[in-house]
């Protein structure tokens, strides 16, 4: 800590861009699966309790179908049958449980993430499974000022980004995408006009859930795929959707970038935070409670930031960065 | 005629009931409460204690158990990881007459019941209970928390960090070395053992880093740790990181290039190899422990016991100390020719037993297992692998080499007060 003297000037450069790209690639994975929570929520009012349990579930596949065909079949696949099982669980969980409003299926949702995790746990165990990156992308994509970048974090940033820009055209530009958006806000009236809007929420909700699905496939091996996997990420994609705005993709994309990069930074530049508290006149050498209030660095806080700009957020914009309704 | 036919089956009814009695009391079984989370969320971590303490008891029966053929028996008491229960637990315990109570997992709920025993041997004599820990390793618990109720059969955080920093000290490669570990008490306990003993030990070696992180699971990425731990030029990480904040760190490192050394307490246990697998071949991960398996020069009859161990649950047999614990206990009662709680604990003072890689002693001051370790790497080419429910994880340990006895034994500041 204080002790050490920080980095060189020079490392710290390397130290500092390593972190941005680093935050970028945590920060595309949140987005990821943030995107699908978000349109889920616009689109059906359901705040999904269970969404990082099917990120949970995406990682278990890959794991499981990597074992016998590798990772290449892994990525197309896990993603399709995530997203299978979420459009089945719409159809024949959420759907019923629909006519009795948002709490019910608010309910429903939070008691589908705990069933999800007691069944991971009975078919792979209490812990961890062995899901480790491809041989074939682990190697150092390029190494700068004695720093290695690999190849899979690379790759995972492209298809983050790759599947980012997917989603913007599928929803701008196709039949499919312009009828959810219409459903988005006007749902009886694009009912009345003859499409069949419960089967569009099946095949979102589905969709959704595949997102998180990839996100899983390609992030669960850099992360750890474990029972507590969904429980430890499913609470900062809540995060991201608040700031972001509920319902808006671009809000979820730019503070899932937010909340990766300065987290990242804050752990690796660990910012003495005793400038802040002697502005409120605590003394550095004082003892008790205090003594650990101004020995905190942005480091060690770096896990509750994200949690305390949702409360920010709430507080002075309720609606997010580009939300158009409040929480 | 009647009569007497009468006479004759209540003659021998009585003469029946009076042998039966007499057979109980000497075959009666030693019960022993063992408090761990049986049930939630690591729920595995007490079934695996449970297994390793009945196998070890069943084979102390079948040398002929203790005090001339009496059994013993583990009870299994599920706490399910909360502090509450273990309390609820121990009072079933008493209501149970159980004399003797292991545990082992979570410091917390040790500090419980050695608070609980304090209070209730004292306000109940007679009627004691002895705690065996296995493997709670707050070293404080033989410091100025010690109590004669108290025995710890596992090397505690400081003589775990000895033992690390004495082989460190064996490396001249290692030259800075980051200090990474959980913000909570044993984390910090970690931290503070390992500074004393670098600089006491080995001052040549520079700690270059010093970082406390947010613990049990909050950090999902290690990346910026890791990046910032290359960026200090350290050649080593000293980390007492268990569970998540483990395997997650080995993780992040596998992917960055980074050829630093781990020093480990808890890396080589069975959920964080679970966690990397047979990438960890990628990583120069070290562990210190008490044995492994693929250590030479182990006695036979450890030998036999894990072999049997492997066969009947198709585990690998991890913690010698679960063996050692009850093998010490017996003896204790042997010697003390009872299964009485206050003689039984004050046979157990300064008992020796022979380890799989030499004596350890309990020693009698402060109740701290005296005990040679072994530091060993994790490596894909060692004979025996790791097994776990049946699942091979084509990984085991290779010794690096053994700590003596007096190069993990540390001073306490215990004052016992015996009864």
């Amino acid at each position: 800590m204080s002790a050490f003297s920080p980095f060189p000037l020079k490392a710290k450069m390397e130290v500092f861009f390593f972190s941005v790209f680093n935050g970028l690639l945590y920060g595309m994975l949140l987005f990821m699966l943030a995107s699908g929570l978000t349109l889920i929520f616009s689109l059906m009012g359901v705040l999904n309790f269970a969404h990082a349990s099917f990120f949970m579930l995406g990682a278990y596949f890959a794991y499981q179908i990597s074992k016998y065909v590798g990772f290449w079949p892994a990525l197309i696949f896990a993603p399709l049958i995530v997203g299978l099982i979420g459009a089945l669980i719409e159809r024949y969980g959420l759907r019923p449980v629909h006519k009795f409003g948002h709490v019910a299926e608010l309910l429903f949702t939070f008691g589908l993430a705990f069933v999800m995790e007691e069944v991971i746990q009975m078919i792979w165990g209490k812990v961890p499974v062995p899901y480790n990156i491809p041989e074939a992308l682990s190697f150092a994509a390029f190494t700068w000022r004695g720093l290695d970048y690999s190849a899979y974090r690379l790759f995972m940033l492209l298809i983050s980004v790759g599947i980012f820009v997917a989603l913007f055209l599928f929803i701008a530009k196709t039949r499919i995408g312009l009828m959810i958006q219409a459903a988005l806000s006007h749902p009886q009236m694009v009912q009345s006009l003859g499409h069949d809007v419960p089967t569009i929420f099946m095949w979102t909700f589905g969709f959704g859930c595949a997102l998180a699905g990839i996100a899983g496939v390609i992030g669960g091996n850099v992360l750890g795929t474990e029972p507590s996997m969904a429980i430890t990420l499913g609470p900062i994609v809540f995060v991201v959707i608040v700031i972001g705005g509920l319902g808006s993709l671009w809000g979820a994309l730019l503070a899932a970038l937010f909340i990766g990069i300065v987290d990242n930074l804050a752990i690796s530049f660990d910012l003495k935070l005793y400038p802040i508290f002697a502005l409120f006149g605590v003394e550095r050498e004082a003892e008790g409670i205090m003594s650990d209030l101004v020995n905190l660095t942005t480091g060690g806080i770096a896990p509750v930031l994200p949690y305390l700009m949702l409360v920010l957020m709430l507080i002075f914009r309720p609606r997010g960065l580009f939300g158009t309704r409040d929480v | 005629m009647k009569h007497l036919s009468r006479l004759v089956i209540a003659c021998t009814v009585v003469m029946l009931a009076v042998v039966t009695m007499t057979a109980a009391k000497a075959a009666e079984t030693i019960k022993i409460g063992l408090i761990e989370p049986l049930s939630g969320r690591i729920a595995a971590v007490g079934q695996d204690a449970l297994h390793s303490f009945e196998y070890a008891a069943e084979q102390i029966n079948k040398a002929g158990g203790v005090l001339g053929g009496r059994q013993i028996e583990i009870v299994g008491l599920d706490n399910a990881m909360n502090a509450e229960k273990t309390t609820e637990q121990l009072k079933k315990s008493v209501d149970l007459g159980l004399s003797f109570v292991l545990q082992g997992v979570g410091s917390n709920h040790a500090l419980n019941i050695i608070k609980f025993v304090n209070k209730h041997n004292k306000r109940n004599p007679g009627k004691e209970i002895v705690f065996l820990n296995h493997s709670a390793v707050t070293t404080a618990f033989t410091n100025e928390l010690c109590s004669f109720w108290h025995f710890r059969f596992d090397a505690n955080v400081d003589q775990k960090v000895a033992a690390l920093v004495t082989q460190m000290k064996r490396d001249p490669s290692i030259k800075k070395v980051y200090l990474l570990n959980q913000n909570y008490a044993y984390g910090k306990s970690f931290q503070a053992a390992a500074n004393k003993l670098l600089e006491e030990r080995a001052p040549n070696i520079e700690i270059v880093g010093d970082e406390l992180i947010v613990p049990f699971g909050k950090v999902q990425d290690f990346t910026p740790y890791v990046a910032k731990i290359k960026a200090s030029g350290a050649d080593t990480i000293l980390t007492g990181n268990w569970g998540p904040d483990m395997h997650r760190f080995v993780k992040g490192a596998m992917g960055s290039g980074m050829d630093t050394k781990f020093y480990t307490i808890y890396g080589g246990i069975t959920s964080s190899i679970a966690g990397y697998g047979d990438d960890a071949k990628k990583v120069d991960l070290k562990q210190v422990t008490e044995m492994h398996e693929n250590h030479a020069g182990m006695p036979d009859d450890v030998h036999g016991f894990m072999d049997g161990f492997l066969k009947k649950y198709t585990d690998s047999w991890y913690s010698d100390r679960y063996r050692w614990a009850l093998h010490m206990l017996a003896a204790a009662m042997e010697k003390a020719g009872s299964a009485d709680p206050i003689p039984v604990a004050k046979a157990l003072e300064g008992m020796t037993f022979e380890g799989p890689i030499g004596t350890v002693e309990m020693r009698a001051d402060d109740h701290q297992i005296q005990l040679p370790l072994i530091v060993s790497t994790l490596t894909g080419d060692a004979a025996k692998k790791v097994i776990y429910k049946g699942k091979n994880f084509q990984v085991a340990f290779k010794t690096d080499g053994v700590v003596e006895r007096a190069d993990t034994s540390l001073p306490t500041t215990c004052k016992m007060k015996r009864p």
